[in-house]
Order: structure tokens, then sequence, then C-alpha cells
């Protein structure tokens, strides 16, 4: 049931929903540049690298083994998974677990990533708050539960408005978010000012840079291709060819 | 006057007449004509894009945009400069190689990309040992670097070291594995040394990463038909059936479908069916390929083939039969490359 339909003072439109947009968009731009000014080259180990090929190898041996002869098949799953030589079984890499604490280039990182992302946002989130308080700033289009009115209704002690009534601050918030398509258009792909894109890095953990315990992995690709089995599928591939004509469209101009 | 490309460069193309006569006509350099930057730069994209290496069109382009609107491209001249750079040290063209680099240098003195252009220079003029020096320092900075082992391997090979190359190639696919450049690099060498077992697991490695890539499947197929015996022909031929059934217009795997099964027909130690499911598959392999040419309306093209194939399929080892079909997969094989 939609509550009564306000009707908000137009000069909340020019003086605070416009403004809290380009602030958000302006901070986000600085960054990005103020990352890149402070951003140093992660070093790659050789080691790292050559154990995510090893491991990607693995899985495409996983996956497309089944257009390999059986022979070749057996001669790589062999060399991965037997139980004296095999690769997975015989290399134990020296895991050391990297102390946030002691080690110290993990550590001006993390630093640097939560000056340049939490920090700010904390500020800004914190002024808005206090600085565009007190009033209702715009509508979401979609009905929202009580539970959400403390949240997004800071300062606003009003117990019978609807909840889809929000405050500055839940606008500030949306817009930091929303605006993460801008900054792609603006400054190109892989640029710092977006947030989303660190919490997923962080919670990935590419191809490129191992997760820290290769050990794991390897037992897990272990695992995974000890129980698959080679079904070639190139079988039965001449009588799939000739049961029709071949299609020499386009062969001469 | 029907004219069919069957070959064309730049200078000169052969063309089919009306009656039926190979007929050579040379034509004045077409240059590409482009008349302004966007189209010279999309055109520069995509060749680099693509991995084409037609570095005297490259070259044309690029020392025109660079010498002229240098200034209207932007931040992309970096690229066009390395990419006009290689395509220079291809044709010989040292002057402007060197002010490429030149270029390079200026904006990014530490660049260890910049410094494997250098090294590559320094191969063009074949002094081998200061680029090798060069690289070893790269290396030294930054042991993954790729790139520079990669350049080392050519200097061997440059050289005609070819066992050492191997060698070194085998020790960087020992860290690098899933580098497909160079599995196939390492192929083509164990090819010329005719180790055909250690090619062909090369180009296994190549096939389990593409397996949609109806060339590897052919080149595979050619390996495994040039090592002989009867599992390797059969073999040969369920990948050429392969690289088929990928792309149906590869007339090299067609022609090799042809060729691997009237072999194992005419083998003496398989069984009676084997070789009726074989003299079928050849059957079926030679009236497509007559098929195809009737599509051309070629009829000095099906005599060819006809011949070859009535000599062949009678007499499967005489080296005249082999030659007639290699001259028309000659004709073809440009055609598919």
């Amino acid at each position: 049931m939609a509550g009564p339909e306000l009707l908000l003072d137009s000069s909340i439109r020019l003086w605070v929903v416009l403004p809290i947009v380009f602030i958000t968009f302006f901070v986000g731009i600085l960054r990005h540049y103020v990352t890149q000014l402070i951003h140093n080259d992660k070093k790659v180990d050789l080691q790292q690298v050559s154990d995510s090929q090893v491991l990607l190898r693995s899985r495409i041996l996983r996956e497309n083994g089944k257009y390999l002869p059986k022979q070749s098949f057996a001669m790589r799953k062999h060399y991965f998974n037997n139980p004296d030589t095999g690769f997975f079984k015989k290399v134990k890499r020296k895991v050391i677990p990297k102390n946030p604490m002691t080690d110290p280039s993990t550590l001006t990182d993390m630093m640097k990533g939560n000056l340049t992302n939490v920090l700010p946002m904390i500020l800004i989130g914190g002024w808005i708050n206090w600085a565009f308080s007190g009033f209702v700033t715009t509508k979401v289009p979609f009905p929202l539960t009580l539970r959400f009115k403390p949240m997004l209704q800071r300062g606003i002690e009003l117990i019978s408005l609807d909840a889809s009534w929000v405050s500055s601050a839940s606008w500030y918030f949306l817009n930091v978010f929303g605006l993460r398509s801008m900054y792609t258009l603006i400054l190109g792909q892989d640029n710092a000012a977006d947030q989303s894109r660190i919490m997923q890095d962080q919670m990935t953990g590419a191809a490129m840079a191992m997760p820290p315990d290769p050990n794991k992995a390897f037992k897990s690709e272990w695992e995974a291709l000890e129980i698959v089995e080679h079904k070639w599928a190139l079988e039965n591939v001449e009588e799939e060819l000739m049961c029709q004509d071949l299609n020499f469209r386009g062969l001469f101009i | 006057m029907r004219k069919i490309n069957i070959e064309s460069t730049l200078y000169s193309q052969l063309i089919i007449d009306d009656e039926n006569k190979l007929v050579i006509k040379f034509q004045p350099k077409t240059n590409v004509f482009l008349y302004c930057i966007s189209e010279m730069r999309d055109k520069l994209r995509k060749w680099r894009e693509e991995n084409y290496r037609n570095s005297e069109q490259i070259v044309d382009v690029g020392e025109e945009l660079i010498n002229e609107h240098a200034s209207k491209l932007g931040d992309d001249i970096w690229i066009i400069y390395e990419q006009v750079m290689i395509a220079a040290l291809d044709c010989s063209r040292d002057d402007l190689a060197w002010s490429c680099l030149q270029e390079l240098k200026r904006q990014f003195p530490d660049s260890h990309r910049v410094k494997r252009l250098a090294g590559m220079r320094l191969e063009a003029l074949e002094r081998y040992e200061d680029a090798n020096k060069l690289y070893d320092s790269i290396l030294q900075d930054d042991p993954t670097n790729t790139a520079a082992r990669k350049r080392k391997i050519s200097i061997l090979r440059a050289q005609g070291k070819s066992s050492e190359a191997i060698r070194e190639l085998n020790e960087y696919l020992e860290q690098f594995v899933g580098d497909q450049e160079a599995w196939h690099e390492l192929s083509e060498l164990y090819i010329n040394e005719h180790d055909y077992a250690k090619a062909a697991f090369c180009l296994e490695e190549l096939m389990m990463t593409n397996p949609h890539n109806h060339l590897y499947c052919e080149q595979y197929a050619e390996v495994k038909y040039t090592q002989g015996g009867l599992e390797n022909l059969e073999l040969a031929r369920k990948y050429f059936a392969q690289a088929l059934k990928l792309n149906n217009r590869n007339m090299r795997a067609l022609f090799g479908l042809y060729m691997s099964a009237s072999h194992i027909a005419a083998s003496p130690k398989v069984s009676a069916k084997v070789k009726k499911d074989n003299v079928k598959y050849a059957a079926w392999a030679t009236s497509q390929i007559s098929r195809a040419y009737q599509l051309q309306h070629l009829p000095a093209g099906v005599m060819l083939t006809s011949l070859a194939l009535s000599i062949s399929s009678k007499t499967p080892y005489t080296t005249a039969a082999s030659a007639g079909v290699a001259v028309v997969i000659e004709i073809h094989g440009r055609r598919q490359t």
C-alpha cells in the first residue's frame, strides 16, 4: 500500500540530489588518479605463474581430453596423477603464510587500499549525513519493508513514513555503486574508482596470482583428474562426416 | 574473360581464361589507397590484432601516418611505432626502424618492451652477442618476462643451432606450459628434425587447447600420416575427417583423407571389413573432390585430378601419382593458407 504521495520542494532536487551526484562522481575520479599515482606494480613470482599455468593445462586436459587419442590422454593423465612420479603427487610447494603484520609489502598495499577506498567513503558519507540531514531526499521506485527504515531514513524521525522515502545518505551510497558504469565509460575499463571490482578482486584470485595455498589446489585438481574417463570424440567421425555432402560454399571466390 | 584467382600476390596474378589456359598477368604494385587517417588507423589496428605479417603494407601505411599525421594520432602513436618498427625490420628499412626506436626510447626510457625492440633490431643486424646481452639484462630484472626468453630462442634458431633451440624451448615450456605460440614453434622445429613423435605431442597440446581449430587437426593428421604404420594411418584418417568436419572447405584435409584411406585399404595386413570401410571412405572422398571441381567448371582440373586419382587408386605408392596429387594439393594449399 503506497503511502501518501509527498510533494518535495524542488530546491531539494537542485541543492541536494544533484550536488550529491557530482560530489560522488568527482571524488571517484579523484580516487582513480590518486590510486594510479601511489600504485606500484605487483611483483609476480615465477613459481606462481608456472603453477597457475600447470593447473590451467590440467583443467583443459579434463575438458578437452576427448579430442586427443586415447594413448595421448593416458600419457598426460599419467604424468599428472601417477602415484609415484605424478606432478600433483610429487610437487609440494613450500607455503609461507603471508602474515600481514610482518610482511611489509602486503601491509602497505592494505593500507593504501584502505586509504583510497574506504576512508573517502566514510568521510564523505558522514559529511553528507551531517550536512544534508533532517529531510527526505528522494523515493526509491519499489516498496520496501519497515525493516529498512532505520537504515535508509537516518535523521528522519517519522514513524508512519513509508520506507521508500530515503534520506540523502542512502542516496549517496546508491550513487557510489550506480556510477560504476559511468566510470567505465569515462575512464575506460579497469579503473581504480570502481569499488565493487576491488571487492571482486579480493574474492576471486584469478589465473595470474595463485591462491596462497598451491598444495590445496594441486590436491583438488588431482582428484578431479582421477575421475575423468576418456571418451574419444572422434570414434565415429567418418560416419558423421559422410552422411551428407560437404558444403563448399565460399571455397572459390 | 572470367577470372578465377588461384593465387594473387601484390604484383602478379594467375588467371584461367575462358579457353582454360593458364595466364600470368602482371599488374603494377597496387597499393592500398586509403584516404583518411581513421581508415589507415583502423587498417593498422586490424593488422595488429589479427597478427598479419604484411610488412610492406604496414611500412607504407605506417610511415605515412607517422610522418604526416603524427599529431592527430594521440596516444595511439606509440603502439603504431612499435608495429611499424617490427615491419621495418622485416623489410630491412633500418632507418625507419631506428627512428621509431628513438621515439619510443625517448618516451619510455626504462621499459622492458622497448628494450626488447632494441634487441630485435640488433638481431636484424645480426649482432647476436649484443642482442643476447640485452635480453639477459631484461631477464635479470624480471625473470618472468616471456618475450625476452622467446627472442633468445629465436636467436638460436636464426643461427641455425636447432638442437640448442629445441633444448631451450623445452626448458621454457616446462615453466610456461600454456604458451601456445611456443608449442607451435617447437612442433615446427621437431618436424624439421624429422622427430615426428615429439612433433605430434606438441600438436596434441595445441589441439587440446584449441579443439575447434581445423588447422591444428590437419597438421596433426599430416604428421601422423608421415610417421606411417597402420595405427598412425588410422589416426591420420580420423583427424583428417575431424578437420573436415570442423571446416568443410579444407581441401588439404580432403585429399589427406583420400590418401590415408587408400593407403590403409591397399595395405596387406588389414582385415576385409577394414579394407571395405576404407575403400568406401576413399570413394566418398573422390566423389567430394570431383564435386568441388565441378562446382568451378574446371575441366582441366577435373582431368588432372581424376588422372591422379585413377593412377593412385591402382598403385597407391607410385611417386607419379603422389606428385600428381601433390600438384593439385599445392594449388589448393595456397588457397587455404
